[in-house]
């Protein structure tokens, strides 16, 4: 086994990989943004459910998560008289996006709450709707308090990604595994070594793009409390 | 112009508006002081629905409101009526000083934006403040951030400014730049109400003064009734205390 023919066998389970960590990014941002518009604005029924939801999703283990997912999906969509739709992989994107969705509600909410009351105040006082508040003035205030945490989001979305082979979807952690069991786990240490490379990157990668949203939104914030350039040391 | 009767308001088992009538006249400059916790930021807050009484109603010329039953047309009426300036400035943080007065009348009032440049930037100018016009707020002094928040306030076109305590959270040495700008725009003829507790400066701008008291109005008056004859014992100790800190 050499290097030169186990990296192109890893990467060629890296679109999958991307795939299910892009779907769950974009759907779990919009779960989030819906369920933290509830439970910020106090919804009767609906709120308590959004709650019920991030509790779910931010204190049920990522890979019990995933096999809820799994099993219970067939399940739900059965009722519904569809059979044999759900592979793997959507049960990856489904498991993996309820657990980014609710665990980034929990960043989007303290940020929305931490900006000033007055701000608040300030637009109401002067006829602002809720939409053009959220949008014009607390909205870009909260993005900037919450960017830290959201990098963080990403880059435990993408650890968690690889749990995904536990239900038998075949990103790059499966692939490994298939790759050393077909050498007689002879080369267990390189490979792990090579894994946690392509990680490194990919969090890497996420980290310097969620840096770059953080400089860019920080150009009101007061010099102390504005991020450092980048300094790749300190990244992930 | 504005008619408040029999506002109550309290938050948990504290009383803090127990029946408040008041009346302003267009034209009118009205201070409104009183010892602190007496009601007086919440009387004004009341006015734009910042603060939601219990019971009572205002009238503000034709538009009138039952707390009660306090609908989303009428409150967006009064407040686009009224424009407030805040103890703690309130300037949007993310946006400059001319963006700061540009805003509410690009985004509410559906200006253009060409408009609200020359009338943002006839304001600033006003205010004194033309030179600091790309500063973020996190760049200003207390001075220019509340200069930012008059300049924002008149910006609107209101028929009724509310100063609350607009000078208390300043540094003594940049108060005096802040109630030159409101003793201009009060002399301009601009109904106001300011919550104060610069007596000196009251006496010397408005032409009625109100003194709150344990959530009510206690004495209603011109500034020499008030300040110079005080019609109880309550407020004869209230202006000598101030007095004493002054």
């Amino acid at each position: 086994m050499d290097l030169n023919t186990m990296i192109p066998e890893l990467l060629s389970a890296l679109p999958l990989t991307l795939a299910i960590m892009f779907v769950a990014l974009i759907v779990g941002f919009c779960l989030a943004l819906i369920a933290t518009t509830f439970r910020v604005r106090r919804v009767p029924v609906i709120s308590q459910l959004a709650d019920l939801y991030v509790s779910y999703a931010r204190s049920v283990p990522v890979v019990l998560q995933l096999f809820v997912a799994f099993y219970g999906l067939p399940l739900l969509v059965s009722l519904f008289g569809v059979e044999d739709f759900l592979s793997a992989t959507i049960a990856a994107m489904v498991g993996l996006s309820l657990y980014h969705g609710g665990y980034l509600s929990e960043v989007m909410r303290p940020a929305y709450l931490a900006v000033d009351r007055g701000q608040h105040d300030a637009a109401d006082s002067l006829g602002y709707t809720f939409r053009q508040k959220v949008t014009r003035i607390v909205g870009p205030q909260a993005v900037y308090i919450a960017l830290p945490g959201y990098g963080n989001s990403i880059i435990y979305l993408i650890h968690n990604v690889a749990l995904v082979m536990y239900i038998g979807a075949a990103d790059v952690m499966a692939t490994a595994h298939l790759v050393m069991e077909r050498d007689y786990n002879q080369y267990q240490f390189e490979t792990y070594v090579v894994l946690a490379v392509i990680y490194s990157l990919l969090c890497l990668i996420a980290w310097l793009i969620v840096r770059f949203f953080e400089l860019r939104s920080s150009k009101f914030a007061p010099k102390a409390a504005a991020p450092a350039k980048i300094t790749i040391m300190a990244s992930v | 112009m504005l008619e408040l009767k029999d506002l109550k308001l309290s938050y948990g088992s504290a009383q803090i508006l127990n029946g408040v009538n008041l009346s302003v006249k267009r034209g009118d400059v009205v201070s409104i002081i009183g010892p602190s916790g007496t009601g007086k930021t919440t009387l004004l807050r009341c006015i734009n629905y910042l603060a939601k009484p219990a019971s009572g109603t205002i009238t503000f010329d034709q538009i009138r409101m039952d707390y009660r039953r306090a609908d989303k047309t009428a409150v967006q009426a009064i407040r686009l009526r009224t424009a407030m300036v805040f103890q703690q400035f309130n300037v949007f943080k993310n946006m400059t000083v001319i963006q700061n007065v540009m805003d509410p009348l690009v985004v509410v009032q559906r200006k253009s934006k060409d408009e609200a440049r020359e009338i943002a930037l006839q304001e600033l100018e006003r205010v004194g403040l033309s030179a600091k016009r790309d500063s973020y707020p996190s760049q200003l002094s207390g001075g220019q951030l509340q200069r930012t928040g008059i300049a924002r306030a008149l910006a609107v076109r209101p028929d009724m400014m509310l100063f609350d305590e607009p000078t208390s959270s300043l540094d003594p040495e940049l108060v005096g730049e802040v109630l030159k700008v409101i003793k201009d725009v009060t002399s301009s003829g601009i109904t106001s109400l300011l919550v104060t507790h610069e007596m000196q400066f009251a006496k010397n701008i408005s032409n009625r003064v109100v003194f709150m008291d344990r959530g009510v109005v206690a004495a209603d008056g011109s500034p020499t009734e008030i300040f110079d004859s005080p019609s109880s014992p309550r407020l004869a100790q209230f202006l000598n205390s101030e007095r004493t800190l002054q």
